[in-house]
């Protein structure tokens, strides 16, 4: 078996606890082991990033993409806002997407003569993070002192839909064009279910506190993501929109940088990428029978991620959260809604979270998305007292400490986890690259497993899936081809 | 229902009168005297928005030495009135809207019938809003729109701006035009109903 792959080390940040605490990661224990994804999934694309070339081929592939891009609308004094979200900074380092908006501006300026190039860049429920991000990539320093992060409680901007009147960030739009630079990273599929995943932030990280509860709370679980769309369909978004940048990537690294002046035309590309790959890995990890789920990385609970996949999605790979036919994930803000006060759901149809997780040992990760339904739902382990006392203090995780019990180290928490749910399965979420962190026994498991896996997806589910969200068949045999 | 455990200090030193503070409170707790901002310890509902958005640093967040626990007597008002407000807000009365404290549409439907009668006011009584700050506005100007109620922004604030579309209120002609881009309008609205009519599994004052 092969050694652990190094997991992403912990980060400084007023999110978590210091990294000094992190004494120990789950995959230096006894018993763990690694599986490239390759050797799940042969037909993963070849990655430009991890390799040899170094964050280089990043920039090789930003310049070499946006050689296609119409760039002709910017005049030399007109300012331009680079838009960027907090998830590319979570991405294997989080230095490829940096790389990628540095890229951005040097080129811009470069073809256009334009030099009033800034960077907004949107966040989720941690108004800092990208402050934080900003700082430690020397983004700021590189957009000469025009870097800053915006969050959905600044001032709004109303904008005019076609369902009605929606409210962006004024920030965001405060430029004669906006450059939407993001990645294809599928991340909350519970959420936005690989709909318009590349148009998401507009309804999201580049949105107000109206427009993002509008998604999560007034339109349902599957027609939220139309919030996104109306908003930059616009012809408020539209008269500013220039072009789209991409990092693409998949569960094993970045693939390539894909470059647009037509979103929705780069979106159905992403799709693809989305559903073939990530897909793939979720449905082997729905196959997980039992195990021990391990967090181990710097975001919040609902994030840490193994091979590209979510804790918040493995919590609902007991079932399929590509078919849209399926209208409530295990967990997603709608179906946390839908518990009544007995604790069980409001709806008869609504499916438990995935009853394969026996445990949750939280070794490392933040605060800063609300997280309780996981503790509550799942018995959850939390290594040292200083982390819970973390989510004591967090206005998002008052409740996360009422439900999880307390281990000292990370060897008792396993052992705890061991001797009670009798699983020797572990999985770790610690955003490994190029594969993923694992005890033996469930090596073992998901390298018999993925084979079949393979095949339904390729012939059964992946075409179901493309159809349902009106992405051309044609254009998947071209990919294929 | 929340806890509230942490209250916002301001480093006078530090702070420089830009108001930011003032603007995305949720409940109106500081506010700029004489170029400093002033927490309303009472108020104050631990949320950390001035903390997190202060351009200068200024505030930070500490712990109560007591906790306050801020919750609205649901069994206090008449039940049938609230069930009433949460079903034609098309909300269950038990659906949770706030997921960091979690309070139910119901607990809300009870503050404004005991006199809440804005988001601020509400945020005050039941600590909605005070986890995340981002994702529960729209049950909250659901619930008093169907109370008939139209409360007014806060002047000069960014707290917020206005109730937006629901899924009912999409045009036909927007669900024509997109219907095969995997939005499934139609269904999510027969989800959404059949979810605000449900049986309730407790009552408040049963
Ligand atoms: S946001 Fe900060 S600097 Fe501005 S008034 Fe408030 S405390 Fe003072
Ligand atoms: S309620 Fe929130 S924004 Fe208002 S003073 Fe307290 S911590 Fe600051």
């Amino acid at each position: 078996m092969r050694p652990p792959i190094p997991p992403i080390s912990p980060r400084k940040s007023q999110y978590g606890i210091d990294p000094s605490l992190v004494k120990k990661r789950v995959s230096e224990l006894p018993g763990m082991t690694s599986v490239l994804l390759k050797e799940l999934f042969p037909d993963l694309p070849e990655v430009i990033y991890p390799s040899e070339r170094g964050i280089a081929a990043v920039r090789r592939a930003t310049e070499e993409a946006l050689k296609k891009v119409d760039m002709s609308m910017i005049k030399p004094e007109h300012s331009v806002n680079i838009l960027a979200s907090h998830h590319g900074f979570t991405l294997l380092g989080g230095e490829p997407y940096a790389e990628m908006l540095k890229t951005l501006k040097d080129v811009i300026q470069a073809r256009t003569g334009c030099k009033n190039i800034r960077l907004r860049a949107g966040v989720g429920l941690r108004f800092r993070e990208t402050e934080e991000y900003i700082k430690r990539y020397g983004l700021d320093k590189h957009f000469e002192g025009k870097a800053i992060g915006v969050a959905p409680i600044d001032e709004g901007i109303p904008i005019k839909t076609e369902i009605g009147t929606l409210y962006g960030i004024k920030k965001i739009y405060d430029a004669d064009w906006i450059v939407h630079a993001h990645n294809s990273d599928v991340r909350e599929v519970h959420f936005h279910r690989q709909v318009d995943r590349a148009v998401k932030p507009f309804g999201m990280s580049y949105a107000r506190i109206e427009t993002r509860s509008t998604y999560h709370q007034n339109l349902g679980p599957r027609a939220a993501n139309f919030t996104a769309r109306a908003i930059f369909d616009s012809p408020f978004v539209q008269s500013k929109f220039a072009f789209a940048s991409f990092l693409t990537v998949t569960p094993n690294g970045i693939v390539g940088v894909d470059a647009d002046n037509d979103l929705y035309a780069l979106n159905d590309r992403i799709t693809i990428l989305g559903c073939r790959y990530y897909g793939k890995m979720m449905m082997l990890f729905g196959e997980i029978d039992e195990c021990i789920a391990a967090l181990d990385f710097p975001c919040p609970v609902v994030y840490v991620f193994s091979a590209g996949v979510i804790y918040a999605n493995f919590a609902g790979a007991n079932t399929d959260l590509y078919d849209l036919d399926m209208p409530l994930p295990a967990y997603t803000w709608y179906t946390e809604a839908f518990y009544g006060k007995n604790g069980k759901p409001l709806l008869g149809e609504i499916p438990s979270l995935n009853p394969a997780i026996k445990m949750c040992v939280h070794n490392y990760a933040w605060t800063g998305y609300p997280s309780a339904f996981f503790s509550e739902h799942i018995p959850t382990v939390v290594v040292g007292y200083e982390q819970a006392e973390l989510f004591n203090r967090d206005p998002q995780n008052l409740n996360y400490m009422k439900h999880a019990v307390v281990a000292e180290t990370t060897e008792a928490a396993m052992e705890f986890a061991y001797r009670v749910t009798g699983t020797r399965k572990v999985l770790i979420f610690d955003g490994a690259i190029g594969g993923i962190n694992v005890s033996e026994p469930l090596a073992e498991f998901l390298l018999k497993k993925a084979p079949e896996v393979n095949e339904r997806v390729e012939s059964e589910l992946l075409p179901k899936w493309l159809r349902q969200r009106g992405v051309d068949l044609l254009e998947l045999k071209k990919c294929t081809a | 229902m929340k806890v509230v455990n942490l209250l916002a200090l301001v480093d006078r030193e530090k702070c420089r009168g830009c108001k930011t503070c003032e603007r995305v409170c949720p409940v109106l707790a500081i506010k700029v005297v004489d170029r400093k901002a002033v927490v309303d310890a009472e108020k104050c509902r631990g949320c950390a928005a001035c903390e997190q958005r202060c351009p200068y640093y200024a505030i930070s967040m500490v712990k109560r030495e007591e906790p306050v626990v801020v919750s609205v007597e649901v069994s206090a008002v008449d039940y049938t009135k609230v069930e009433e407000l949460c079903r034609r807000a098309k909300l269950h009365p038990e659906q949770i809207i706030c997921y960091c404290t979690a309070t139910r549409a119901e607990e809300v439907a009870a503050a404004i019938l005991q006199g809440a009668s804005s988001p601020e006011d509400i945020s005050l009584r039941t600590g909605v809003r005070t986890g995340c700050k981002v994702e529960c506005i729209q049950p909250i100007l659901r619930l008093l729109e169907v109370a008939g109620i139209k409360p007014e922004p806060p002047k000069g604030g960014w707290q917020w701006y206005g109730r937006t579309p629901t899924v009912w209120e999409i045009p036909d002609e927007v669900k024509k035009k997109y219907a095969r881009r995997g939005f499934y309008f139609d269904e999510d609205i027969k989800l959404l109903d059949r979810v605000a009519t449900a049986p309730l599994q407790e009552r408040s004052d049963s």
